[in-house]
């Protein structure tokens, strides 16, 4: 029973990825995708939406399992210290894989996990109440110029996206601005509808998907617009150098054998690629990126050196 | 319990209270030293922990106090096997389920438990153990889809 | 449309053979999970989620939300058989259910907890038909400052559901504040007060503390007290609740009722904050505030429907301006986003058959866990003559699966059993943990309501009396607080404690 099993698997995989070495692999039990954040949040109900797409590549199962908290590093140090056989990855997130690394010690590698593939890249954005009398980021500039301190921007904490996007545009344009720290999206969503803020901080994703007649967009933080707003101009097309996006994807630890690593990797690309889950995707608002673990592993350290930058700029706001 | 010793004073119930209190309150302190405190414009996460622990202790010494001075009351004796047992077993459950899976730490859990109770039969304690872990096995690693290992490989 | 037509359009989305076996379904799913203690609806709705992708949007969404308030009826049995609260809003229903049920009226607690739920959940489904994007405009009022005001009054008046001495309430509070201070702080992301594990990086579970300082510690107690043989409760009088009951359990549920429906809109601990201050509200109210804790109807009827109310309510926010005031809604959110739904002002007018039809299902859900909850009644209340001796591993078991499975890790367990030592010496200290609870949960959000507003004004203080909503509840809690301190207040209550203790 067993072995017609495998062998049926076998079969499939042989028809997939021609003949590889490694022929039990990832055959013989499910593979542990170990999710950095709680039920529910963003980049679990991304990889759970993926995942079955994934083991119809594979011809796997996988078993998503969650390890919240310290905003990833225990599902980091998890992950390092699983089995290098390819059955434990994880899902990787930046900024907060990238800024943990400055300043903090940390219960594991980080140089010792190695980027699968990218999933999303989700830029920020701000937005403003629909009625508001802002309606770029040049009236928002304009506004704090006038008074100094009295503009306030929700952000979800010091040193996170949306804190770290403000940073950059108070430098470039010169600005002063508050930042109120609330405890996640939805928070801050409510306080701009009750005025009791006037900008806040948004990935592009709810950015888009909030209702249009309570909400406006000012910018979005991309180099190159994103696929979910390509009508939005960004930060940089208007004039200022603000530059945040977060990424989301899956790590394995490095010394899994680079075949497998590869596998994997193509593995998510196919995944990424079938209309099925692209339908998926769309519904969900988003912003697809696929980044091969490689491409994306060079991406990461001009990235970190960005951040590490913008952190001395956090400093000197503290 | 009342008796030669009426002479004595302390409400011993209270001063207990009074000596978590002020604990928690210290403890508080002290872990609060490196944070800092910040302004009320600008709050630094110091600020509320120093404002709470002090308060903390405020009310340990206000409990206290006053009760060092009122007659004798004694704390309700206190019977050292249930409590070390029970709590063995329950750090046993958490150190086992992760490296020995729930089968194991479920029976580990309930047989040690039982120990917390002298008057038990073995047998029904034993059918109680089995039953229990195939119960919670079923209901939830299967059924709601806890993420736990059954067995130890 | 007509609010009738609109009606009509909701309940013909509502009973279509599949949308009312999703409603059961979900329904008798949160029912289990509510009766489990530690699994957590939100837990379960993420597990679920991408099985809704499968469904029609209607359906997914129906079950989703029959997972939710089955969770709450759920929720209280525990709380009441065996003093074990699962949520943070079921805590006070243990106080006099529990007590209930060991006077042998366990039947009468649990119909009475029930049946106002029902009642609850109608009335707040009918706000939410009726008056929903109004009550949401209300909910937008509440700023930081106003919560802070709300969350200081909230506190004080928990002071009054202990029944010992104020002094000690208080204590507990700020032993509360300061457990819900541990973790990384939101606002610079300093850790605080954490040893240096990084466990403790996001602060302690709620499970983690209710399961410690109730389930555990009670077991431990209860043993010491007698050993298992000797905890024997009253014997059963009957199994409904008697005519006496009903008297006294209406007015509190209708209180309990208003009460949850306006603070289940605002984000947070609405739920929570429901059914502590419904609660302490009869108590205030009462002609024998002395009885609360013995065991008395209204204080189960109170709290109860409360909470029920309030967890409908709150999916008003989420229905009207597509923002979600808790975990739980933002999970129903990503359940709508799934089918491309984005709740709001748009989608009352585009879509009116997803809005009516869930409005719709959760009236017939609430009917059908009534339904559901009513006959169980007699298989819970016989579990209680199930031995202590076969009865408590079992406890032990549910509740160390519960504590786990929340992160998946020992040192969840591991520091529940160090709450459980902590509760037995609060026992050993005459000191209740209600109050504790009620601080653990709000405090995270009095601290960061009081740093926002004072980073909003640059550190002036004014804006709490400038603003109407903020002012009037200052002026509520000093009246209490000067209520408490008046001597004669103190005398009186002393009189009434002692009366207790006679």
């Amino acid at each position: 029973m067993k072995l017609a099993r495998s062998a049926a698997l076998a079969a499939v995989f042989t028809a997939l990825s021609a003949g590889t070495a490694l022929a039990d692999w990832p055959a013989d039990r499910p593979i542990e995708l170990v999710v950095a954040f709680a039920p529910g949040g963003g980049t679990d109900i991304m990889l759970r939406a993926l995942a079955p797409f994934i083991e119809a590549e594979l011809g796997a199962t996988i078993a998503v399992m969650n390890r919240p908290g310290a905003s990833g590093e225990i599902a980091y140090t998890a992950l390092s210290q699983a089995e290098p056989d390819g059955y434990t990855v994880s899902s990787l997130n930046t900024p907060g894989f990238l800024t943990m690394q400055i300043g903090r010690t940390l219960g594991y590698d980080p140089k010792a996990l190695c980027p699968i593939a990218r999933v999303v890249e989700d830029p920020g954005t701000f937005v403003v109440q629909a009625g508001s009398d802002i309606t770029s980021l040049a009236d928002l500039v304009a506004k704090a110029k006038a008074a100094p301190g009295a503009v306030s921007v929700a952000t979800t904490g010091l040193g996170t996206d949306e804190h770290m996007a403000m940073l950059q545009l108070e430098k470039a344009a010169g600005i002063d601005l508050t930042a109120i720290p609330f405890e996640g999206a939805n928070e801050a969503k409510t306080a701009l509808l009750g005025g009791h803020v006037q900008v806040i901080g948004l990935n592009v994703g709810e950015a888009m998907s909030s209702d249009p007649g309570s909400f406006k967009v000012l910018a979005q933080f991309a180099e190159q617009r994103s696929t979910l707003a390509p009508d939005l101009a960004t930060a940089v097309e208007q004039g200022f150098d603000v530059i945040m996006s977060s990424e989301r994807g899956m790590a394995a630890r490095c010394d899994v054998p680079e075949e497998i690593r590869a596998r994997l990797s193509a593995a998510v690309e196919k995944a990424l690629a079938d209309p099925a889950f692209l339908d998926v995707a769309a519904k969900q608002g988003l912003p697809l990126a696929y980044q091969s673990g490689a491409d994306w592993t060079a991406a990461m350290p001009a990235r970190l050196a960005r951040f590490e930058e913008i952190f001395k700029l956090v400093e000197e706001d503290k | 319990m009342r008796g030669p010793s009426a002479a004595q004073r302390g409400d011993r119930p209270d001063l207990l209270t009074a000596l978590i209190f002020v604990g928690f309150g210290a403890l508080g302190l002290f872990l609060a030293r490196p944070l800092d405190g910040g302004t009320l414009a600008q709050m630094g996460p110091g600020f509320m922990p120093r404002v709470i622990c002090g308060l903390l202790i405020l009310v340990g010494l206000a409990v206290g106090l006053p009760a060092l001075r009122r007659p004798l009351v004694r704390i309700e004796p206190v019977k050292i096997r249930p409590v070390v047992v029970i709590l063995l077993s329950i750090v046993g459950f958490g150190l086992a389920v992760t490296y020995l899976g729930f089968v194991l730490a479920s029976l580990w859990l309930i047989l040690a438990g039982a120990m917390a109770d002298p008057g038990g039969k073995m047998r029904q304690t034993l059918l109680l153990a089995a039953g229990l872990t195939a119960f919670g096995a079923l209901i939830f690693v299967y059924g709601l889809g806890v993420q736990v290992p059954l067995w130890p490989f | 449309m007509s609010f009738i037509d609109l009606l009509i359009l909701g309940f013909s989305e509502a009973m279509t053979p599949m949308n009312l076996g999703f409603c059961l379904l979900g329904a008798l799913l949160g029912t289990l999970i509510g009766v489990l203690p530690g699994i957590g609806p939100t837990a379960t709705i993420a597990v679920l989620l991408p099985i809704t992708f499968f469904l029609p949007p209607l359906a997914g969404i129906i079950m989703l939300a029959g997972i939710y308030y089955g969770a709450q009826y759920g929720g209280s049995t525990t709380a009441i058989l065996v003093n074990l609260p699962g949520e943070a809003s079921s805590v006070v229903t243990a106080l006099d259910g529990y007590q209930m049920a060991q006077n042998g009226r366990a039947g009468s607690a649990l119909a009475i907890a029930a049946l106002g739920s029902f009642f609850a959940g109608t009335v707040a489904t009918l706000a939410l038909a009726v008056a929903g994007p109004t009550l949401s405009v209300f909910a937008l009022k509440f700023g930081p400052a106003e919560y802070v005001s709300l969350m200081v009054f909230g506190l004080l008046a928990a002071t009054i559901l202990a029944s010992g001495p104020v002094l000690k309430a208080i204590g507990m509070i700020l032993i509360g504040l300061l457990l819900g201070m541990i973790g990384t702080d939101r606002a610079t992301g300093d850790a605080r007060l954490t040893f240096g594990a990084i466990e403790l990086f996001d602060g302690i579970d709620f499970i983690v503390i209710a399961i410690g300082l109730f389930g555990f510690s009670e077991i431990i107690a209860n043993l010491e007290g007698s050993g298992s043989e000797g905890v024997k409760l009253a014997k059963l009088t009957r199994l409904w609740p008697t005519r006496q009951d009903f008297r006294e359990a209406w007015p509190a549920v209708l209180r309990g009722t208003g009460l949850g429906t306006v603070l289940g809109l605002l984000p947070g601990g609405g739920a929570t904050l429901a059914s502590f201050s419904a609660y302490s509200m009869e108590k205030r109210m009462s002609r024998h505030p002395e009885q609360f804790g013995t065991g008395v109807v209204a204080g189960v009827a109170a709290p109860e429907s409360a909470n029920n109310a309030a967890a409908q309510s709150s999916f008003i926010p989420l229905l009207t301006l597509g923002i979600p005031s808790n975990n739980m809604m933002a999970m129903m959110l990503s359940a709508f986003m799934i089918h491309g739904i984005t709740p709001g002002p748009t989608v009352l007018t585009s879509q009116p058959e997803i809005f009516w039809g869930l409005v719709a299902s959760m009236w017939i859900g609430n009917l059908l866990l009534v339904v559901i909850n009513l006959p169980l009644i007699g298989i819970w209340v016989k579990l209680l003559t199930v031995p202590y001796r076969l009865l408590y591993p079992a406890i032990l078991l549910f509740c160390c699966i519960g504590v786990y499975s929340m992160n998946n890790r020992v040192f969840d367990v591991v520091l529940a059993a160090g709450f459980g030592l902590l509760g037995y010496l609060f026992r050993k200290a005459k000191c209740e943990p209600g109050p504790l609870l009620l601080g653990f949960v709000l405090g995270p959000l009095l601290e960061a309501n009081l740093r926002r507003t004072l980073l909003i004004t640059q550190g002036d203080p004014s804006i709490f009396v400038e603003r109407p909503i903020s002012l009037t509840m200052l002026v509520a809690t000093v009246i209490l607080l000067g209520l408490m301190i008046l001597p004669s207040f103190r005398k009186t209550r002393e009189e009434a404690f002692q009366e207790e203790d006679a």
